[in-house]
């Protein structure tokens, strides 16, 4: 059957946009367009020339009859109603047909089709035998399996969180029994799921973290670190993309501004007008519709043409950003305001403040793909539908749910309730309530199983369950937080105390919403956001080819801190430290917690030894500011930490991250307070041995001090307090000692600094060792002798350590 | 001739994965169910040819649930096949009382599952 002339128009109403998808894919020749809720797809019909409606009875803001009521001409219309439904569909005139959830989603495929005129389904399968397919449809297949991880990306890889939770506990001595047997599970569902979506090496990793799991054997130190490890190298294989499959297929521009009106309106203002136009393209594949603008002038005429529904706002071009800043304030006051994502140039970190201060909700930075663009954009877009909270309340009393209903609406809460408790799943899943309201004592299910069930599932795992019940006693109330209830309510309930309880709950979530790209305790950047902004970053290393620094740190015996001065102790530690590293970087740097113990750098055009300069100042601020403790010595705080740069230890991150990694370890090996860039080696006893720092000075506190921040930042060393000593260990044909720079004090027993300078220099040691001699005080003279000597520098005492340091790395880089 | 085949598992990613699969490369009609009751529900509705049931799932399990269909005349000569991603010698003992058709192990590989339902199964593939 050839297509009709004019292709066939099918609106989907009320189903999440993967159903649309899916029948987009299936209904070749059809076009099938989407509309949230009851008003979009009333907005749709109004319009006319639909071929079919696939229409859901349960459709937010007034169900299937709220669109259908009163409609002139209406298409044929597919109805999809829960099992056993209050019969609403067999109420409506017009239904040509009804399924029920789940879908059968062939059946709805073919029945659309045969409706419609289409050919068919596809991919056209005759359906007679189950041959292997031929490579383009394994090629369809891969495709949609990557599409389908894009979706799951997300909680799949929440689980595994359970597990360094359960690593966490394991170190702190506080697993229980029940925690264990969630990471077990958890790491049983991502054994049995992972492989699927390419990740067969994921799956390996789960298998062992089950297996560790497994049994009730009590778990130590060992275990607790190979579960660390597990589940840092599955976060780090699950953020691969997974084994290769066939590259995404492009829409075509033009669909971009043929595409009807319901859909949200994207604005991209930019002279740079490829990447607008890729932007744009990205954000019509996506159910957006786009429009471009290559100046302000443009994009004023374009929101007084039609108000968008998102604004993507090139602050970098035209001179300054003043200008660009001035739409953003504008389109910050327009009525509703209209969010706004900026995009800038590189080096205009600046601009961050002012641009949150003028209402941006966000910011990018170039270069970016559009992919990330327009991520970010349906990051803002979401925020605003998911503005209105909702719960679901289940009691067999009608008019309990009503009551609820009635309390909850004018509070501005979206109600979903439910009387069948045996239709919880389903209703829970469609509805993706924000909290759940349920009755204690049911027929069939009660509240308190119904609980428990969603206690297991880590998509529900963290709802707000709020009991309400007629039975208040303490065995009663018990059971319920027993079963995971965050509160209960009494029946019969006073208005003011449920609204309480649940708006209460439901602010929780929304700050836990706004926390999700920050680590609550300590307030940096969380271990995901982190992700995210180290692949801006080394994105930007790889366009300007300038190197990239990151750095993993962990704290040295943290355990030991919790252990003997409390919990409250190591927080009030993990958040110094977080202080301290967000003061000693940049802002263009990123920070991050990544749970436990351990935090993690990444500095922009920083190679490793400048990190290790930067980083191992923290370590010192850290030392010297002891924490007090009531009737206890002060409580003196170190970490341990490595470093990997681009591109000569990794060109990616995960790359980066394994280097890191091994580094931070022999960090730890190597007596732990200190930071090594990557590439260390340990000190090799060796007949001519080789240490980048002798230290010739005969106050033994001040070399002690001098070694230890050397030690600490990767430099080997040696002491030596006297004069005559360490000329002969530098000096002779075959010196038993080589060092790249020497800190050579002047006053010293056995041969003053001059004079072992000298014999240095006579012996052309000069050549391969550099001096920085140690004066008492700025006295002309003397620097003047000393640099003639040969010195490299010199430094007087009393010297900070820092910028001692600091002319130390000079010494040896140049 | 075309086949009916029901999948019963509780998680989201891998029953849709599931789906596609069959869907795609053998053409198959696909019925997903998201718990073992949900399962004896539309097992006995829609008669599968086969059903592809997952062993690890909150409520009532795949074992649970094999066992049931057995138990329902109209249901009990449905070849089922089990996903798991453990097989313990315990499970195994529970699994020979069920009289399943075959195990398949978890992860699967999505281009290859329709080959291996078929094969176990014992159809012309």
């Amino acid at each position: 059957m050839s297509p009709p002339a004019r292709p066939a128009r099918v609106l989907v109403a009320g189903f999440p946009d993967t159903v649309a998808s899916f029948l987009a894919r299936q209904l070749r020749g059809a076009s099938v367009e989407a509309a949230p809720d009851a008003a979009a797809a009333r907005a749709l019909l109004a319009g006319g020339g639909w071929s079919l409606l696939l229409l859901d009875s349960a459709i937010a803001g007034g169900g299937a009859a709220g669109v259908l009521a009163g409609l002139s001409d209406p298409p044929p219309v597919f109805l999809c109603t829960p099992h056993g439904g209050s019969g609403e569909g067999a109420l409506l005139h017009g239904i040509t047909r009804t399924f029920t959830y789940p879908l059968d989603r062939q059946a709805l495929v073919r029945e659309a089709a045969a409706l419609l005129g289409l050919s068919g389904p596809a991919p056209p399968v005759d359906g007679e035998s189950s041959e292997v397919a031929g490579a383009g449809q394994n090629d369809a297949l891969a495709e949609a399996v990557r599409q389908a991880w894009e979706r799951f990306r997300g909680p799949v890889t929440a689980r595994v969180d359970a597990i360094e939770q359960a690593a966490i506990a394991v170190l702190e001595g506080r697993l229980t029994d029940e925690a264990r047997r969630h990471a077990e599970r958890e790491a049983h569902k991502l054994t049995g799921s992972v492989g699927t979506f390419g990740f067969a090496q994921g799956s390996r990793l789960a298998r062992e973290v089950e297996t560790l799991l497994q049994g009730t054997a009590p778990l130590g130190q060992a275990e607790a670190l190979r579960l660390t490890d597990a589940a840092v190298a599955l976060r780090r294989e699950l953020a691969r993309p997974p084994h290769p499959t066939t590259p995404r297929p492009r829409s075509p521009a033009s669909e971009a501004h043929s595409a009807p009106r319901s859909l949200p309106l994207l604005l991209v203002v930019d002279d740079d007008v490829e990447l607008a136009e890729r932007i744009a393209m990205e954000a019509s594949g996506r159910g957006m519709r786009a429009r471009v603008a290559r100046g302000l002038a443009d994009a004023r005429v374009a929101v007084a043409d039609e108000a968008p529904a998102a604004v993507l706002l090139d602050l970098s071009f035209e001179r300054g950003g003043e200008r660009g800043l001035e739409l953003l304030a504008e389109l910050a006051a327009h009525d509703p305001p209209v969010p706004v994502v900026v995009l800038t140039g590189s080096g205009a970190f600046a601009d961050r403040v002012e641009v949150a201060r003028m209402g941006g909700l966000g910011f990018l930075q170039k270069p970016i793909s559009p992919s990330t663009a327009v991520d970010a954009v349906e990051g803002v877009l979401q925020r605003g539908r998911q503005g209105r909270a909702s719960v679901l309340a289940v009691d067999d009393d009608p008019l309990i749910l009503e009551a609820v209903r009635t309390l909850l609406g004018p509070a501005g809460v979206e109600v979903h309730v439910l009387g069948d408790p045996l239709r919880f799943w389903d209703t829970l899943e469609e509805a993706c309530p924000d909290a759940v309201l349920l009755d204690i004592d049911m027929p069939r299910v009660g509240g308190i199983e119904l609980c428990r069930v969603m206690r297991n599932d880590t998509r529900w795992s963290a709802t707000p369950v709020i009991f309400l019940t007629a039975r208040t006693e303490a065995e009663t109330v018990q059971r319920v937080f027993a079963a995971g209830a965050d509160d209960y309510v009494a029946k019969p309930f006073v208005g003011p105390e449920l609204v309480t309880r649940v708006t209460n709950r439901l602010e929780r979530v929304q700050l836990h919403r706004a926390l999700a790209d920050s680590d609550p305790l300590t307030g940096v950047a969380n271990r995901r956001r982190s992700d995210e902004l180290m692949g801006q970053l080394l994105h930007l290393a790889v366009r300007n080819k300038k190197p990239f620094s990151l750095a993993l740190l962990d704290l040295d015996h943290f355990k030991r801190i919790n252990d003997r001065h409390g919990h409250g102790m190591g927080d009030e530690v993990l958040r110094r430290v977080a202080r301290l590293l967000e003061r000693g970087f940049r802002a263009e740097d990123v920070v991050a917690r990544w749970g436990g113990e351990e935090f993690v750098v990444g500095m922009y055009g920083m190679d490793k030894d400048d990190a290790v300069q930067r980083l191992s100042e923290v370590l010192e601020q850290l030392r010297a500011e002891p924490f007090t403790l009531p009737a206890a010595e002060p409580l003196r705080v170190t970490f341990s930490a490595g470093i990997a740069q681009f591109p000569v230890d990794g060109g990616d991150l995960p790359a980066l991250y394994r280097v890191a990694d091994a580094t931070l370890y022999q960090a730890k090996e190597a007596g732990r307070d200190r930071v090594l860039p990557a590439g260390w080696t340990a000190e090799r006893p060796d007949p001519a041995q080789q240490v980048d720092v002798v230290v010739v000075e005969d106050d033994p506190a001040l070399a002690r001090l001098l070694l230890h921040a050397l030690e600490t930042r990767g430099y080997t060393s040696r002491w030596i307090a006297d004069g005559r000593e360490a000329a002969e260990a530098l000096t002779g044909s075959r010196p038993p000692l080589r060092a790249r720079l020497v800190l050579l004090d002047v006053d010293l027993p056995g041969m003053d600094g001059h004079a072992v300078l000298r014999r240095l220099a006579r012996d052309r040691v000069l050549e391969r060792t550099r001096v920085i001699v140690l004066t008492v005080r700025a006295h002309e003279a003397e620097v003047v002798q000393a640099l003639e000597e040969g010195a490299f520098d010199h430094v007087s005492k009393p010297f900070s350590v820092p910028i001692l340091l600091q002319r130390i790395r000079r010494a040896m880089v140049i | 001739m075309s086949r009916r085949i029901l999948i019963v598992d509780d998680e989201d990613d891998i029953r849709e994965v599931a789906q596609m699969s069959l869907e795609m490369v053998a053409g198959w009609e696909v019925i997903p169910a998201r718990n073992g009751e949900e399962g004896v529900r539309l097992a006995a509705e829609h008669r599968p040819d086969a059903i592809l049931l997952d062993v690890m799932m909150p409520g009532m399990d795949g074992p649970a649930t094999a066992q049931r269909l057995r138990e329902d005349p109209g249901t009990a000569g449905i070849p089922v096949i089990l996903l798991t991603a453990k097989v313990q010698p315990a499970d195994r003992r529970r699994f020979e009382g069920l009289q399943v058709a075959g195990v398949l192990a978890k992860p699967f590989d999505p281009m290859e599952l329709a080959n291996q339902v078929s094969s176990t199964l014992g159809w012309p593939g």
